[in-house]
């Protein structure tokens, strides 16, 4: 759908029109008051695009039906007005003219402002509206040099008022004209010292020109006095290419260390994918109260990008400043969800150091129970985790109670009580809970029962695809050393579940390929990047591709293995045997839907196209 | 009982012969690279067929038959080749071939032979990553090798090694593009400029202009002793504007420390050059423009023109082969791109120049080919076809996002029509 022509003007015109009627508003009000308090009325009212009788609400309610030609004439009979003689209402006026731009620009006769602005500026010469609206027309007409006048008068006219230099530099940075834009700046710098008001407009020019380091710098410096110029920052800065970011993060880092430029870094580094920069760069920030909301936000913002480990570091620090309920559950749940069950039982546990009013024994139960009884269950602790849910049966109702139900089972799931478990799913919601159901069955190796309540589960998470992927390979309706296998992965009992699976893939048949696959995804998973940058290959994971490979040819599993194996070698830095592996899929495999992965990862190993990130100097 | 033996032998046989026949895979005669929109991969079909050639097999070029496909030896190099690359080839059986080779001889096409792999150079930086310039992104992308030159091997006579060359952004003036103007301090142009200037002192010339301008000379004479040169961006403008002012001086002082001859026009030779005659040099160093020769003159805000579509003119395919090897395309209408020389004004170019492509209504070209002493040059205007508002720190084109581009394929097509076997012009 394409935008309306001048959306922009259209936008301008609409803010400075709000903020004109809230001054307007509050000016007729005053004295709208005082009448009504000494029993009289005043004739003066604000016009809205409503009102019919004000020339202005004519003009605006004309602008609003499209009837341009109208509205044109009624904006010119409110500037009239405003520049009668004794009347200097400099508010209509640039109403009245900012309405005339952007009517005439829809007619495209916008060069009919020009001498309407001339007149004005005549009598007003320096009004910032009326050169504002003169500069913006010259340089969409592209009249250019004509535009470079106006800037020169206006320039003469304002003295010592960096205005002009802020528009017309912004003008032609839009335009694209940066080197220019770079002049008019120079000259501001020189009549009106460095910096200062116009580091905002230098800033973006740097950022034009590709001068990340000094884009940097000069946002800093703006940051001080034009706090709200930090997204405008943030979006000129998060494209600068990685090899510059170094430079920015060292300009922003650098002394003395306040919170804007920093939450700014921090912006950018979550922007750039690096949360524990991000963070690195506010935790160093004095921490007062100001800072402490800018580690709310940021906590926030760790979690919605789910970097855990960073989230639980924010709220650790927000709660050991502000020791709040809500700090310590964010703290506790981020430190669950980033793995660290230790710390999340510690956190959950944690006496208050600040009790604030609403924050009632049950209240701190209800929020935190959960959390300790699933940090509890990670830790293979379900008795604990019972015994806890027991103690605080005071403190809670019956939804509460239903709420704990998920965390206990899974509590005694890690644990290997299957009996238990279900005994947890009993008289709770998740006794008609498919997915619930669907899993217990699969534990005890009730395949039919569990291909049918599986299939019906919400929840979309690896672990219910690879079942639900099992389970269709094989028809057998029952099978004990399938539930072991899965009881052991929910255990986190990696090694004897993949030992499992292996074992079953001589039984189950059909399944075999899919076990295998199952086991080696298990067994890749367990190899860390070494401090050489590479990723050594799991030796398991590689016996059993290669089985796979060799032994199930035309399994889909068999092209997967090829890819999986093929990448495993290439972090491991083994590339001419990854090459091998991806050439052999591509020519075995016509019709695999791995292709264009196994494909791109041939290319880039070949160095056929641009790496990740690359940009050009 | 003799007669049951003898048929079950020949049961037994036959299915012997058919069961090896399944496990074996059947090879045809040729394989066609179609180059229609049933090509998946169209820019590596182009190193295909280079492969085809760099190991001695034989190859044709059939021009205009779906969409300038390629003919190959059905032989498992290439067939491998094209399983790896994803590009799209059928066997084609001799009934086949032999009614595509019917209508080939009735309609406007021609089947091209194509005799052996040219011997590419790419003229710029040596350690430069081959991101930053078209033509290598191609070649690198499509697998098809090539040499990097530089200005010392330029002058040392090397460019006798190689069949085809190929030049992008350079400025042959010595004007650095005159980025001076946006870049002077920028670190990557501080390096660029002394690199320049120590090859200058090296070869005993005074400044880089000095330098640039032979090296065009250098180039010039190679395409005059028979080789192929293939420019884009403003190496197509600057390499002119160098030869055409030997004896004149056109650069600005901030690259030579002299201002530029008031009557540089004047004394300029252009019938040494390859395309353009009469131009205006622009003199002033703080206009970002060589000269008029360009018709977009991007980076002047004044004078920049918008981006539209150029159209591919048709050749006969059997009078004039290479205009129409050069010009094979699944596509007609190509969006424009921007580079530091887009386009060639009509109004400069040599009468003797053929123009492959241009803008409907502009008083502009986009693409245009022509012979000089033994040789011949194509020039292309912009910098890249995927990329067409480019600028300085822009990402590079990934072309496995584009293995179907129509304007790459116009480099392509430069790269192998040296390999065709000359055919005598008939008109």
């Amino acid at each position: 759908m394409a935008a309306r022509p001048n959306a922009p003007l259209r936008a301008i015109g609409r803010v400075a029109l709000l903020g004109i009627m809230v001054m307007l508003g509050s000016v007729a009000l005053a004295p709208l008051l005082a009448a009504q308090a000494t029993g009289t009325t005043t004739g003066t009212t604000t016009a809205t695009a409503g009102d019919t009788t004000d020339p202005l609400g004519i003009a605006l309610d004309a602008e609003e039906k499209g009837e341009l030609k109208r509205a044109a004439t009624a904006y010119r009979a409110v500037l009239a007005q405003a520049l009668a003689p004794g009347a200097g209402d400099g508010d209509r006026v640039a109403l009245s003219l900012l309405g005339l731009e952007r009517v005439w620009a829809e007619t495209g006769a916008r060069d009919s402002v020009l001498p309407i602005v001339q007149r004005v500026l005549v009598l007003r010469p320096t009004d910032p509206t009326a050169r504002g609206i003169q500069l913006r027309s010259l340089m969409s007409l592209g009249r250019d040099d004509e535009a470079r006048l106006a800037f020169n008068s206006w320039r003469r006219a304002a003295g010592t008022d960096g205005a002009p230099f802020r528009e017309y530099s912004r003008l032609l940075l839009a335009a694209g004209r940066a080197q220019a834009a770079d002049s008019v700046l120079s000259d501001a710098a020189r009549l009106l010292g460095a910096g200062g008001m116009l580091s905002g407009e230098l800033a973006q020019l740097h950022v034009a020109l590709g001068r990340w380091t000094a884009a940097a710098g000069a946002f800093r410096e703006s940051l001080a006095g034009q706090p709200y110029l930090e997204s405008a920052a943030m979006f000129a800065l998060q494209r600068a290419p990685v090899p510059t970011r170094d430079s920015i993060r060292t300009v922003l880092m650098s002394e003395p260390v306040t919170l804007l430029p920093r939450r700014l870094l921090s912006s950018l580094e979550l922007a750039w994918g690096e949360p524990r920069r991000a963070w690195a760069a506010l935790a160093s920030v004095r921490a007062d109260d100001s800072t402490a909301a800018a580690w709310r936000a940021f906590g926030e913002r760790a979690e919605f990008a789910n970097a855990w480990p960073v989230a639980r570091d924010v709220w650790v620090a927000v709660l050991d400043r502000r020791g709040d309920l809500e700090a310590q559950q964010h703290a506790a749940q981020a430190a669950l969800n980033a793995g660290d069950a230790m710390a999340a039982l510690e956190l959950a546990t944690r006496a208050p150091r600040v009790l604030r009013k609403g924050d009632s024994v049950a209240f701190r139960v209800r929020t935190l129970l959960p959390i300790e009884i699933a940090a509890l269950g990670e830790l293979g602790r379900a008795t604990d985790a019972q015994a806890r849910l027991d103690a605080s049966a005071p403190y809670l109702d019956e939804m509460a109670r239903a709420a704990m139900a998920r965390p206990l089972v899974s509590a005694w799931l890690r644990s290997g009580d299957l009996a238990r478990a279900r005994a947890a799913v009993q008289g709770s919601d998740l006794a008609e809970d498919d997915e619930t159901a669907g899993w217990l069955a699969l534990y005890e190796g009730d395949l039919a029962t569990a291909r049918k309540r599986l299939v019906r589960a919400d929840t979309k998470r690896g672990e219910l695809v690879d079942a639900l992927g099992l389970l269709a390979r094989t028809r057998v309706p029952a099978s004990p050393g399938l539930g072991l296998a899965f009881m052991a992965l929910a255990q986190r009992d990696s090694a004897a579940a993949s030992a499992r699976f292996v074992a079953l893939a001589d039984s189950l048949g059909d399944a075999a390929p899919a076990l295998l696959a199952l086991a080696s995804r298990i067994e890749a998973g367990k190899a860390k990047r070494g401090t050489d940058g590479k990723i050594p290959v799991a030796a398991k994971a590689m016996v059993l591709w290669d089985r796979i490979i060799a032994s199930y040819k035309k399994s889909p599993e068999a092209p997967e293995a090829l890819l999986a194996s093929g990448r495993a070698l290439r972090d491991a830095g083994d590339h001419p045997a990854a090459v091998t592996r991806f050439e052999m899929l591509l020519v075995d495999y016509p019709e695999s839907a791995l292709l264009p992965q196994a494909r791109r990862d041939l290319e880039r190993l070949r160095g056929q196209v641009p790496p990740y990130n690359s940009s050009q100097s | 009982m003799r007669a049951s033996r003898r048929s079950w032998w020949r049961v037994s046989v036959a299915a012997v012969a058919l069961v090896v026949s399944s496990a074996v895979p059947s090879y045809a005669q040729n394989i066609l690279i179609p180059m229609d929109d049933g090509q998946r991969n169209h820019l590596k079909a182009y190193g295909v067929a280079f492969l085809a050639l760099k190991t001695g097999q034989k190859a044709e070029w059939l021009l205009n038959y779906r969409g300038g496909a390629f003919l190959l030896p059905d032989v498992p190099d290439l067939r491998r080749r094209a399983a790896l690359d994803g590009v799209s080839a059928e066997p084609i059986s001799d009934a086949a071939l032999a009614a595509a080779r019917a209508e080939i001889a009735g309609a406007n096409m021609d089947a091209v032979v194509l005799e052996r792999a040219p011997r590419i150079a790419i003229y710029r930086p040596v350690n430069q990553p081959p991101w930053d310039d078209a033509v290598t992104l191609a070649l690198t992308y499509a697998g098809i090798d090539f040499t990097s030159v530089w200005d010392d091997d330029v002058m040392k006579g090397d460019l006798s090694k190689y069949d085809w060359v190929h030049l992008h952004h350079e400025d042959f003036t010595g004007q650095f593009n005159k980025l001076f103007l946006a870049y002077r301090d920028a670190p990557w142009f501080v390096a660029q400029r002394d690199r320049d200037i120590a090859m200058a002192k090296r070869f005993g010339l005074p400044d880089v202009p000095a330098l640039k301008k032979a090296v065009a000379d250098n180039i010039r004479g190679f395409v005059d002793r028979g080789g192929f040169l293939f420019a884009m961006c403003g190496a197509t403008e600057s390499l002119d504007l160098a030869i055409a002012s030997l004896v004149v001086d056109i650069a600005g002082p901030f690259s030579d420390g002299t201002p530029p001859a008031p009557d540089a026009d004047a004394r300029m030779v252009w019938s040494r050059t390859l395309a353009f005659t009469g131009a205006h040099v622009e003199p002033s160093p703080y206009i970002n423009a060589l000269s008029d020769i360009d018709g977009h003159q991007v980076n002047v805000p004044a004078r920049r023109q918008p981006l539209g579509t150029f159209s591919l003119f048709d050749f006969s395919a059997k009078l004039d082969p290479v205009a129409t090897m050069l010009v094979q395309n699944h596509r007609t209408v190509i969006p424009d791109f921007y580079g530091v020389t887009t386009s060639f004004n009509r109004a400069v170019i040599k009468p003797t120049v053929t123009v492959l492509a241009a803008e409907d209504g502009a008083p502009w070209t986009k693409y245009v080919h022509g012979d000089y002493g033994k040789g011949s040059w194509t020039f292309l205007g912009g910098h890249d076809p995927e990329d067409p508002q480019h600028a300085i720190g822009s990402p590079p084109t990934d072309l496995s996002l584009r293995p179907n581009s129509p304007g790459y394929r116009l480099i392509l097509n430069n790269v192998l029509f040296p390999a065709a076997k000359k055919k005598p012009r008939k008109t």
